[in-house]
């Protein structure tokens, strides 16, 4: 009888073994790569220090980041400010972020971008050599969407419709990260530098600033709106005219219109309504949409979680955006009344946007309802001895988007298109999104598809200035770029933010004019 | 058996020698050579007194061993050296000497005890003994690490807790081999709840009072867990009740979440065995580290001398006792962690093949509360470094730096030896016609 048991414990004790040799497996091997990206790993920390870094280069191949080693120091030189947001810093006391991080073990070279070579590796005790990165950004545009910004504070996100190549983006004010990522003994009086400006220059707006977005949410909501029914291009709301001028009451709030002089109030239906950017009418079609419907279509298109600019694995996380308030679990909240969904349908109330998303908005549009999956590293090659001399022939991973999905119909895209183009181009609406016309800035027989936004925050603050757009936007046109632009304290959306966007889009089809 | 001990040992001593210095040579091949002298010396006596004993735990110790003074003898320019008469030595010196201590401890109980009735009918005196162990250490007990577990004669501190986990399962052993035979069908019922009788049932709550109270007062839970497991395990062997197991492992849990809630140290080490990686740098500070050393290890290892987490963690303790796996596991790779896990395991089916061969109850129930200690005590510690279970402050037998550890694993199979000795000269004596 013990002589069982005992047979029996020692089926127990060896089943304990091979349950402790699985979590031994899975730390030593399975997770192994997760923990060595960790940036608080020691063997991170002593890497960096001495360890070569990748170069990053912009999508023509010119150097934006390259590293010496110097004294046994590795020392990291930036070339451009325009990207300091979105390739971050590589710094031996504060750390990594951007790009930087996000592929912090490849341009070290901890490890391969091909698992096979990485196992050699591993069993050789081999240190490979770091790898390049190749932006998907052009630097001539990137630095030309940072001049345009100038000395206001803002953001430019551009991208490719179609393939959710990030095109620029960037973020002012900016600073210079070569001083923080050098020698660590030196970096600590920099940064305190650079913490003691106004307007915190390491913030990322782009990715990390919420802002309300105004009328360029009209966009989402006539989206969702033609795209559940709720709408049609024809639609009229018989009390509109009447409630131009007098406000329309939802449950006990007033919704009131902004000052549309010169034009006078008439019946108006989808297009006209855009071009004016009427708030009694998107209040209504927001009213007719309901909650529900409303909070869905904003999750179509990417608010209400995290985005991340991929790959998804490693890629750079961009805060999330509201419709309403946030919810314990860092979500959308349900709306608390009729009257909040109102005002979220003309981009007042309780939204709260990211540069990126509203892009995203931009760019789903453009791409006939299907929202493109943003990414900004192109491809990942063998590392180039000489920078200066372009990247490496030898490409060893290339990125494309994944995970691009569709947030409204092919049709329903088309109907919006048509009034973002008439919002620019149309007799009234030249009077307000005129400014974003690619036309104005040396290009020709394009249209372009545009919304302004002027977002209020208060009686003593002045408005945000927003614009959305794409181009070329006609009918049969393949868009080629798709922009947000913000201006903090910017005032109305056609006087900063639609010059801007309108002067970024037309550089970037003369840059591929020029091939 | 002894001979690959042969080449292991110097091996590692000359590789871990060219690692740390860049250059050729041997390292301390003083240790190296009097730790291969002492266990084919301990081999010989063993031989040379006849004695029958099972003849592969020596072996298996000896090799564990010999990895465990590997790796002391890798880390030892990494840590303080002890003082002791007038002379330094490094924490390998130390183990060494340790190890020669528990061989000749071993050997002392492996050919001295010619009959278990000292240990069989005084089974109240042991543990009366070893509860008042338990007291002083209490009492007199100094703190280190946030754990009451050493007392100190004079400059000699020795931790009570090893010693009476042997004392805890001889009691255990003589208290069921004397029970079973008269309880083996009785048991209680609580409406339709089997419950177990009351014999058992009570050594259970005395024993779950115990552990409670190293729990609350020796803050050791390592060593609390360790008891109720080798307890309950022994209960099983003795029973073949399943159902006693899982009642004793609910009372365990619940006294296990009553102490969560009420104690501080123990509240500190379940958060940061829940997710060590919200506060990498305060209370799951040690696990991320540890962590990080396994990551590092992947398959093949850093090489002997290349790990990072003796150094590279700064604050880092216990590469020497609580986590000389995880350090083993970085210089080793997932094959050299496997194959110290496999020699445990070698050693813990020897120690059970000891207790099926028992002649009588008596030996049996004390072959397994032993061997269930080395293998509970090593799950315990590898699990806790590996985030399997809370991480518990308790030594690897054989492995981690420690003398009282150290002897009382010797101790552990000096007694092994001993009753598969005299269950070999029985066997004998029944083949032989008379």
């Amino acid at each position: 009888m013990i002589a069982t048991n005992i047979r029996r414990l020692a089926v127990y004790l060896l089943l304990a073994f091979a349950a402790t040799s699985g979590g031994l497996s899975w730390w030593q091997v399975v997770d192994a790569s997760t923990l060595a990206a960790r940036q608080d790993n020691p063997e991170v920390i002593a890497a960096r220090r001495s360890a070569l870094r990748g170069t990053i280069f912009d999508a023509n191949g010119q150097v934006l980041a390259s590293s010496q080693v110097i004294d046994g120091i590795s020392r990291r030189t930036y070339t451009d400010a325009a990207f300091s947001h979105i390739i971050g810093y590589a710094s031996l006391r504060f750390g990594t972020t951007g790009v930087e991080r996000a592929w912090d073990d490849l341009l070290t070279g901890r490890s391969d971008p091909n698992p096979l070579r990485d196992l050699v590796n591993d069993i050789l005790a081999r240190q490979p050599p770091p790898t390049d990165l190749t932006l998907t950004i052009d630097r001539r545009l990137q630095d030309y969407a940072a001049a345009q910004l100038g000395t206001d504070v803002g953001v430019v996100v551009a991208l490719d419709p179609r393939s959710g190549a990030i095109l620029a983006m960037t973020s002012t004010p900016t600073f210079d990260p070569t001083p923080i990522s050098g020698d660590p003994a030196t970096a600590a009086g920099p940064m305190e530098q650079i913490g003691a400006q106004p307007n915190n220059p390491l913030v990322d707006r782009a990715r990390q600033g919420r802002y309300t977005p105004g009328s360029i949410m009209k966009v989402l909501t006539a989206s969702a709106a033609l795209d559940s029914g709720a709408m049609t291009p024809e639609t009229t709301f018989p009390d509109q005219p009447r409630e131009e001028t007098e406000g329309f009451v939802v449950e006990g709030f007033r919704v009131l219109e902004h000052d549309l002089s010169p034009v006078t109030p008439a019946l108006w239906p989808f297009s006209p309504a855009l071009q004016v950017s009427s708030n009694i009418f998107f209040a209504h079609v927001g009213v007719e949409l309901g909650s529900e419907r409303f909070l869905d279509y904003a999750k179509r298109f990417g608010f209400c979680e995290p985005l991340v600019i991929g790959p998804s694995d490693r890629g750079l996380s961009v805060s999330p955006s509201y419709v309403t308030a946030v919810a314990e679990d860092g979500g959308c909240a349900p709306f608390a009344d009729t009257a909040e969904v109102a005002q979220a349908a003309f981009g007042q109330g309780r939204v709260n946007v990211t540069p990126v998303q509203m892009a995203l908005l931009a760019a789903t549009v453009a791409n006939d309802g299907i929202t493109p999956a943003p990414y900004v590293v192109r491809d990942v090659r063998a590392h180039a001895d000489d920078p200066a001399a372009g990247p490496s022939e030898r490409v060893l991973t290339t990125y494309r988007a994944e995970g691009s999905r569709r947030a409204i119909g092919s049709g329903a895209a088309a109907q919006v298109r048509a009034a973002m183009v008439d919002a620019v181009h149309g007799e009234l609406g030249r009077l307000y999104a005129g400014a974003g016309d690619v036309t104005r800035y040396g290009v020709s027989g394009v249209s372009t598809a545009g919304k302004t936004g002027t977002a209020e925050r208060g009686p003593d603050l002045p408005p945000h200035s927003w614009y959305i757009g794409f181009v070329p936007a006609q009918a049969g046109g393949t868009p080629a770029i798709a922009v947000a632009v913000i201006v903090e304290g910017g005032g109305s959306g056609s006087g900063r933010a639609a010059p801007i966007g309108g002067a970024v889009m037309a550089e970037w089809l003369k840059i591929l004019a020029a091939g | 058996m002894l001979l690959p001990l042969v080449l292991l040992v110097p091996l590692g001593f000359v590789v871990t020698h060219i690692a740390q210095t860049g250059e050729a040579g041997t390292g301390p091949m003083g240790l190296a050579i009097v730790y291969l002298l002492l266990m084919l010396g301990a081999h010989a006596v063993l031989v040379a007194a006849g004695h029958r004993g099972d003849p592969l735990l020596l072996p298996l110790v000896a090799t564990i061993g010999a990895i465990g003074l590997i790796m002391l003898n890798r880390l030892a320019p990494d840590l303080e050296e002890t003082a002791a008469f007038g002379l330094d030595f490094t924490v390998a010196e130390t183990q060494l000497l340790w190890f020669a201590v528990g061989v000749g401890a071993m050997l002392g109980v492996a050919l001295g005890f010619r009959n278990d009735g000292l240990l069989r009918h005084y089974k109240y005196t042991w543990a009366i003994a070893g509860a008042l162990l338990l007291v002083v250490t209490f009492l007199f007990g100094r703190e280190v690490n946030g754990a009451r577990l050493w007392i100190y004669l004079g400059p000699i501190g020795f931790q009570p807790g090893e010693f009476l986990k042997i004392v805890l399962v001889v009691f255990i052993a003589a208290y069921l081999a004397e029970k079973r035979t008269l309880l083996r069908d009785a048991s209680a019922r609580i409406g339709p709840i089997r419950i177990p009788p009351l014999p058992y049932l009570l050594p259970m709550l005395a024993i779950f009072v115990i552990v409670m109270l190293v729990v609350i007062f020796g803050k050791d839970l390592g060593t609390a867990l360790l008891f109720f497991g080798i307890f309950l395990t022994m209960l099983f062997v003795a029973t073949g009740r399943r159902s006693y197991v899982l009642i004793g492992l609910l009372l365990f849990l619940a006294g296990s979440f009553v102490a969560y809630r009420l104690f501080d140290h123990v509240a500190r080490r379940v958060d940061a065995w829940i997710d060590p990686f919200a506060d990498p740098s305060g209370v799951g500070y040690q696990t991320v580290q540890s962590l990080y050393a396994f990551g590092r290890g992947g398959l093949f290892g850093e090489g002997l001398g290349q790990g990072l987490l003796p150094t590279a963690g700064g604050r880092f303790f216990g590469v020497e006792t609580d986590f000389i796996f995880a350090v083993t596991a970085e210089e080793l790779g997932l094959i050299g962690a496997f194959a110290l896990l496999a020699l445990a395991v070698a050693l813990i089916f020897r120690g059970l093949r000891v207790a099926m061969l028992a002649r009588d109850d008596f030996s049996a129930m004390l072959a397994v509360g032993l061997t269930t200690s080395l293998g509970l005590q090593t799950l315990i510690i590898v699990a806790g470094v590996l985030k399997l279970i809370p991480l518990t402050g308790i030594t690897f037998p054989f492995v981690s730096y420690g003398g009282s550890s150290l002897l009382a694993s010797f101790l552990v199979v000096g007694l092994l030896l001993s009753i598969s000795h005299r269950s070999a000269l029985a066997a004998e004596r029944e083949a032989r016609p008379t």
